[in-house]
Order: C-alpha cells, then sequence, then structure tokens
C-alpha cells in the first residue's frame, strides 16, 4: 500500500548544526506509528518538516507517493494532514467552537456560519468526549481539557494523517483512555496516525510500527512487533562517546555544600538532597518535570520551601539571588539569549556585569582593572578578538562560555548549571566538560541540568533523575549508564510489566 | 462523523457567546450606569431629547476614536496616530465639502483617506515587522504635518445643514453609534473579523491553523484609520469648520477609553462593548468633574489616576487568585 505521507532522505540544519541527516519514514493509512526518540533527537523538526512549517535541505516529502516540492502549511492542510502540537494553537478568549473551527469556518453568505460550525464542533467534541458547552471560552479549561479541545480541532478538519506530538502529556488516566479508544478507531477508518511520546507503555499498546530518532539519524524503522520496552530504549541511547568527556577521577569530599530536607519549589516537591563538595551532580530525566525549579529554588530566584537547609555552612535558603551570590552559589542560565546575556551589550560589559552588583554604591568603575580581568578571563577561555564587540557577535558556544565566565572572578563554590552545552558546538563542550570537572578537582560542586544523556553519564559523579517534580532515582557511578537513566526517567521499570 | 444537529442547537450557539463575553465587563457596566446616575442628578436635561442629543453628540467621536484604538490593541497593536488622523479627517471634510465634490464626495475623500492611511500604516507594522509604537509616533507627524500644509490655520466650512444634522438638536449621533456598532458586529461574524482575536493572541498558533494573519492585522489598522477619519469628520460638522490640531487630545484619551474599557496591551483580550463603555465612562467623567467646577489641570490629574487604577485593579484580582 502506498504511504499517503512520506519523508525521503531529508536532512535539515540550523544555523550550520545539522539536526536531521537523512531521515526516512512512511505513514502508511490504518497504522498507528511510533516517533521515538530522546530530547533534541530531532522529533519536532521532522514533525515540522511533514507538516510543511519548515522546507527540509535536502530530500523530498511525498503526498501520495508525489513528491511535493515547495511543501507549507496550506498545502499539508489541503491534503488533509493534521498536526496537534505541543505548544496549543488555541485563542483562550475564542469559545470552544470558535476555536475548533479557526482557520476553517463555515461560511454563508460572507458570514460565519454559526449553525453549521455548532453541528460540526460537536460532533468533533463527541469524538474526543468533550463535553462542556461549545460557548465556553477556552480560557477556562484546564490544560487537559484544552489539549482535548486541540484534537477534537484537529479532527473537525476529517483528515487523513493526523499528527500528535506528545498529546497525553497533559492529559488525565480518562482522557487519555478516551484518546487511545479514538485513535484505535481512527485507525479502522484508515487514517494515518503519527504518535509521538515520551510514555513506553502507551506505544506499547497503540502503535503497530516504530521509528526512532537518534542525533538526527534513524535508528530503526520497524515493526513493533516482538519489541519491548527495553529494546526500545537502547535504540533511542548508546553513542560512542569518544574522547569528548574528561577522564573522571574522584574528587569529592564527604563535607556538603548545600543539604536540603523536604524542599519544594515550582514543580518540584519535597526533595532531599545532598550536595558535596568537590562533585559534579548530574540533575537528568525529560524536559520540563521540575528540574529548572530545582536550581532556581536553590538559587532564590523563584519561591521555596523546605524543612531544613544548609547552604556553605549557613543554615537557611538563600533567599533571593544577592544572598546566594554572597553565599558563593552562581546560576548559570539554559537560554543565555534571554537570561544569560545582554546580547546588544559589548563582551566585556556582559564579563563584568556580575561585578557591578558588588560594588558599593557611591564606589566608580575602573575601567582599567574591568579591562585587565577582562582579558584575563578571554584569553583562559580562548575568546578570541575585541572585546568591545557586542554579544551577539559570538558564536552559540562562546556566547555560553561568556555566560559561565562571568561568575569566574567571584570565585562562587556551588556553580548551578542548566543545560550549559544546549546548541553548543563539539569543541566548546570539551572545553567546557574540563572546566566543569576542574572547577569541581578544587574542591568546589558543580549542579549540572542537562537534557544530554551522555554527558550525564560521563561527566557525573551521580545522577538525580527527575520525573513529575520527585527525584525518582539517585544513581550512583558504578550503576550510571544512559540506559538507567532514560529507564528511570520514562518510568520504565513499572512499565515493563505493563507493556 | 457528523451527527445531523437541529438548527436551533446553532442558533444556541452564537448567542450563549455573545452572553459569555458579557462576564467581563459586568462591573464596568454597572460602574458606568452609577456614572451616568449621577450625571443626570447633576444636569437633569439630560432626559430631555435635546439633552440626550447633546450628551451623544459630546460622546460619538471618544466612542469611534476608542473603537479605532481597540481594534488595533485587540490584535496585539497600538496608535499613537490616531489624534493626528482625526485631525486630518476634519480638515478634509472641511476643504471639501464646500467645495465641487460636495458633502458626498466630500465623504469618500475622508473615508478613503481613513482606509488608505490605516492600510498603509498596517502595512508597515505587520509586513515589515516594525514596533507599531514607532511607526504610528512617526505617522502622528506626517499625519499631523499634511493637515497644517491642506490648512495651516483653521478654517474651511462644512455645510450648514449637514452640522445642524449631525449636532445639532437631533439624535443623529446615536442613531450612527448604533449602526456602526451593528456593523461591528457583522465584521465580527466573518472569519477575518473572528481571526482578530485568535491573530492578536496566539498569531503562531492562528497561521498554523490556517489564519491569514497577516491580512487581518491590516484590515483592522484601515478600520481603524476609517473610523479616526470619520471622528474627524464629525468635530468637524460640530465646530462647522475644520482644525488641523483638533484631534491632539484624542490619541491618549482613545488608549484611556480602551484600557477603562479592558482591552489589554497583549492583544486579544477585551471586547469593543467593553471598548465603548470605557469611552462613554471617560465622557462621563470629563463631563462630571467639570459640572463639580474641577480646573481643567485637576481634571487630568484625576483622569491619569483613573486610568492607572483602571489597569491596577484587574492586577491586582490576578494576583490575589
Amino acid at each position: 500500500m502506498a504511504p499517503i505521507l512520506a519523508a525521503r532522505g531529508v536532512s535539515k540544519s540550523f544555523f550550520g548544526n545539522p539536526v536531521l541527516r537523512d531521515v526516512s519514514i512512511a505513514l502508511q493509512p490504518g497504522r498507528v506509528h511510533a516517533l521515538l526518540g530522546e530530547n533534541g533527537a530531532g522529533k519536532s523538526t521532522l514533525i515540522n518538516l511533514l507538516s510543511g512549517a519548515l522546507r527540509p535541505d535536502g530530500g523530498t516529502i511525498e503526498v501520495d507517493g508525489r513528491a511535493v516540492s515547495r511543501m507549507n502549511p496550506a498545502i499539508a492542510r489541503q491534503a488533509g494532514i493534521a498536526v496537534v502540537q505541543q505548544e496549543l494553537s488555541l485563542t483562550a478568549s475564542l469559545s470552544i467552537a470558535e476555536n475548533i473551527g479557526l482557520g476553517a469556518y463555515p461560511r454563508r453568505f460572507g458570514l460565519v456560519d454559526y449553525n453549521e460550525l455548532a453541528a460540526r464542533a460537536r460532533a468533533a467534541c463527541n469524538l474526543v468526549g468533550l463535553h462542556e458547552p461549545l460557548s465556553t471560552p477556552v480560557g477556562h479549561l484546564s490544560l487537559g481539557r484544552r489539549q482535548m479541545v486541540e484534537i477534537a480541532k484537529a479532527l473537525y478538519r476529517r483528515p487523513r494523517v493526523l499528527i500528535l506530538d506528545e498529546p497525553t502529556s497533559s492529559l488525565s488516566a480518562t482522557e487519555t483512555k478516551i484518546l487511545t479508544d479514538l485513535l484505535e478507531r481512527l485507525r479502522g477508518e484508515g487514517i494515518a496516525i503519527l504518535y509521538i511520546s515520551h510514555r513506553l507503555n502507551e506505544v506499547m499498546t497503540l502503535c503497530q510500527h516504530v521509528t526512532v530518532l537518534k542525533d538526527g539519524t534513524c535508528t530503526a524503522d520497524r515493526s513493533l512487533e516482538g519489541t519491548d520496552a527495553a529494546g526500545l530504549v537502547r535504540l533511542m541511547v548508546g553513542r560512542d562517546p569518544g574522547d569528548l568527556f574528561p577522564r573522571w577521577q574522584p574528587s569529592a569530599s564527604p563535607a556538603n555544600a548545600i543539604s536540603v530536607r523536604s524542599f519544594s519549589a515550582g514543580l518540584m516537591r519535597d526533595v532531599d538532597l545532598d550536595i558535596r563538595r568537590g562533585e559534579v551532580i548530574g540533575i537528568g530525566g525529560l524536559v520540563g518535570q521540575g528540574q529548572e525549579d530545582l536550581l532556581l529554588g536553590l538559587y532564590g530566584a523563584i519561591p521555596a520551601r523546605t524543612a531544613s537547609a544548609t547552604v556553605n555552612g549557613v543554615s537557611g535558603l538563600p533567599g533571593g539571588v544577592p544572598k546566594a551570590n554572597a553565599l558563593g552559589l552562581a546560576y548559570v542560565p539554559a537560554d543565555r539569549k534571554r537570561e544569560g546575556l545582554h546580547l546588544i551589550h559589548p563582551i566585556i560589559t556582559n564579563m563584568m556585569l556580575p561585578a557591578f552588583a558588588r560594588l558599593p554604591a557611591l564606589k566608580l568603575r575602573s575601567r582599567r582593572a574591568e579591562r585587565e580581568t577582562a582579558t584575563g578571563l578571554a584569553a583562559q577561555l580562548g575568546i578570541k578578538g575585541d572585546l568591545a564587540r557586542p554579544a551577539q557577535a559570538l558564536s552559540g558556544g562562546n556566547q555560553q562560555k561568556v555566560a559561565l565566565a562571568k561568575w569566574m572572578p567571584h570565585d562562587p563554590l556551588v556553580l548551578l548549571l542548566n543545560d550549559p552545552t544546549r546548541g553548543v558546538d563539539v569543541e566548546t563542550k570539551r572545553e567546557i566538560y574540563h572546566m566543569l570537572r576542574n572547577f569541581a578537582a578544587a574542591g568546589k560542586a558543580v549542579v549540572l541540568l542537562s537534557s544530554d544523556t551522555p554527558e550525564l553519564v560521563h561527566l557525573c559523579d551521580r545522577v538525580a533523575v527527575v520525573r513529575e517534580g520527585r527525584i525518582v532515582a539517585m544513581l550512583e557511578r558504578g550503576a550510571l549508564s544512559e540506559e538507567a537513566i532514560v529507564s528511570a526517567a520514562m518510568g520504565a521499570e513499572q512499565r515493563k510489566v505493563a507493556a | 462523523m457528523n451527527t445531523p444537529l437541529s438548527a436551533t442547537q446553532g442558533r444556541a450557539l452564537y448567542w450563549p457567546i455573545q452572553m459569555r463575553r458579557n462576564v467581563g465587563v459586568r462591573s464596568l457596566f454597572a460602574v458606568v450606569l452609577v456614572f451616568l446616575v449621577a450625571y443626570g442628578l447633576l444636569f437633569p436635561g439630560l432626559f430631555t431629547a435635546s439633552g440626550f442629543a447633546k450628551f451623544t453628540q459630546s460622546w460619538f467621536p471618544l466612542a469611534l476614536v476608542a473603537m479605532a484604538q481597540a481594534i488595533l490593541m485587540l490584535t496585539g497593536g497600538i496608535s499613537l496616530a490616531i489624534g493626528a488622523t482625526v485631525s486630518l479627517g476634519a480638515v478634509i471634510a472641511a476643504t471639501t465639502m464646500a467645495g465641487p465634490l460636495g458633502v458626498a464626495g466630500g465623504c469618500v475623500a475622508v473615508a478613503l483617506t481613513g482606509l488608505g492611511i490605516g492600510a498603509a500604516t498596517g502595512f508597515i507594522v505587520v509586513r515589515l515587522r516594525l514596533p507599531a509604537i514607532v511607526v504610528t509616533l512617526a505617522g502622528s507627524f506626517i499625519i499631523g504635518g499634511a493637515a497644517l500644509l491642506i490648512l495651516p490655520r483653521p478654517g474651511g466650512a462644512v455645510p450648514a445643514w449637514l452640522s445642524d444634522l449631525l449636532a445639532g438638536n437631533t439624535p443623529a449621533a446615536f442613531v450612527l453609534l448604533v449602526l456602526i456598532v451593528a456593523l461591528w458586529k457583522l465584521y465580527l461574524a466573518t472569519p477575518l473579523g473572528l481571526s482578530l482575536y485568535a491573530a492578536g493572541e496566539n498569531p503562531v498558533g492562528a497561521y498554523r491553523s490556517g489564519v491569514p494573519v497577516d491580512g487581518a492585522r491590516i484590515a483592522a489598522y484601515a478600520i481603524s484609520g476609517l473610523l479616526s477619519t470619520g471622528a474627524g469628520l464629525f468635530v468637524a460638522a460640530q465646530t462647522g469648520s475644520g482644525d488641523p490640531v483638533i484631534g491632539a487630545a484624542f490619541t491618549l484619551n482613545s488608549i484611556a477609553a480602551a484600557v477603562l474599557g479592558g482591552i489589554g496591551f497583549l492583544g486579544g483580550q477585551g471586547t469593543m462593548r467593553g471598548a465603548l463603555a470605557g469611552s462613554l465612562l471617560l465622557s462621563l467623567m470629563i463631563s462630571v468633574m467639570f459640572f463639580l467646577g474641577f480646573t481643567p489641570v485637576a481634571q487630568y490629574v484625576a483622569q491619569g489616576l483613573i486610568i492607572i487604577g483602571a489597569v491596577a485593579i484587574p492586577q491586582f484580582r490576578k494576583v490575589q487568585q
């Protein structure tokens, strides 16, 4: 049978970083096709190529066996391709019905035909078990219900291909059951379904075929029959670390830099955690499980509660960023463009910024001293060229180095790092890894939140795996492996039984 | 997949949606009612035919510019050129209507100018992706300059019969306002009009859903320009002549009225009925303060404080939740 929608050998790069390399996928009618891969493996990019939101650098997208050279969202819609994105496309101030029909309203005399809209929106809502009045503004619904509206919106257009990007992450158990039953039915009607999920047991029960992406390449494209969850996890991880990582040597001391009990902040609940001096402790897990809140809570950037806490010998949480800095904590955010750097300002100003906070109110800056410190830092980090250039002139990797470097003159005791190597080239990664190990060897603590599993395995003394706001596993050096981290992150242990 | 439903269920969709939109503005309506009663007590003439006519005439231009501003704010934009556009509308009305074009030709000229200026502004903001606040600030100098070039000092004329019709002892202003509101409801019932909200609140999602986001926003700018020059025409009829700087106060008052009416700055938040109620409230406040003998300076201070309060109250409510 010919696939309704297919990608043939597609490639895509962003800013010279290859995200997909020679990937093929074919969506057959009447089949639920799973797309698996770790964070950053290229799943979202592949979906965007299939739905016309992006155009491939190489390879072709085919609809009904014919190559479409200039795919865009309008062509995709006409071809019957509907996507349920992770970020919702809804408008809070419009009603359920108006959202479902958005972009494809039935018309009568040039006006929206509310009769027809009501009938068709109701039919779509019934399919997904939405029984709220159609006039309810979407802003009044819970996140799970909004997700169901989003799915109803896709069904309203009577798709032939339905792409669902982690549809169940915000759904309750009942809603998930409704959705899986619905997908079974749609499959029976001959619709091709592409299903992205991090919940392996769902994939095992619902899907017939799987494509696995790893680092932008396809590592498996086969029937799910006779595959088990552990096998899938193996296909998603495991690559050659090469000589990217410095040799690991124990440097942890028994003394704690930070110790918290029953710590809660943001999504994180009841965390007990000891961070030792001289160690690199990893924070792993799927994106958005509360890891960032853990760092921000410790740093005092968001409100946090705790039963007891000791930070560098002082009891109690810092409770505010200046206090945290005074206690020797430094935080490097993930989004360096928005939080870490002031891109339009010179590199030197960026490097000196934390120092300004330490100046007494009336003391003047010494340009000469600043220049000397900054030049020293730049030499240490291998940042070349004029430091008076704006920070945005630097490559992503070098920007990250500046974001790290600005804390160094303050000799922090604890570095809180939020995904420091995301979007950074390999060479800079290597330099950052060496920096972090040296930092730990000097008796300081590094807390490394990372979405890059190999980095956690090869760089860290211990890894805390976070799922749904809790630390679900604390893996010691001996037990560290990518399989162990991914299994814990997905809760695969319990689910192997279920599958 | 499609269960046939009776037509009554469709009609049972449009009106409940409209009723839902009242929820957010109920307290505002109550405040407006209180001010109306207070105004009626201070100025009992409000309930006579001529008192009603005079009151609606003083409110009418503010109502139009509040709508003009609210449309843009719903799309996530803003305009600082509304006052200048009102002036230009007044000047064009006063220079064309007494000439060979006549009243009808003058109205067409005013309307085309408004639509053209609005569409051009919208095109620059939306297609070139420039910040609306800067483009319209620059636009206010260009448009205001054009008004001064056409009519360097107050002059021109609007035929007396038109002044009498619009600003005399008739409820024409009120009738026109009802008509404009009805046209707005009609526009909001078209796919393009309804997608204003989606284009303002979640442009990426709207684009992915197939909404012509750019088109909806440019159309909003064009309608906004039309309403602004229309307000100018009315002001010219009120004064009987054209004044090239008469609209200056409308820029900030239009923003004030929209904000009082619960229109948010982030796009997609608020309703037109809210903006209209906001303009009525502002108009009432100005009149009440006048009757209470506030000096003009004190009026401005009070107006400013009330507007800050209007923005702050919903924020405090949100924090408390």
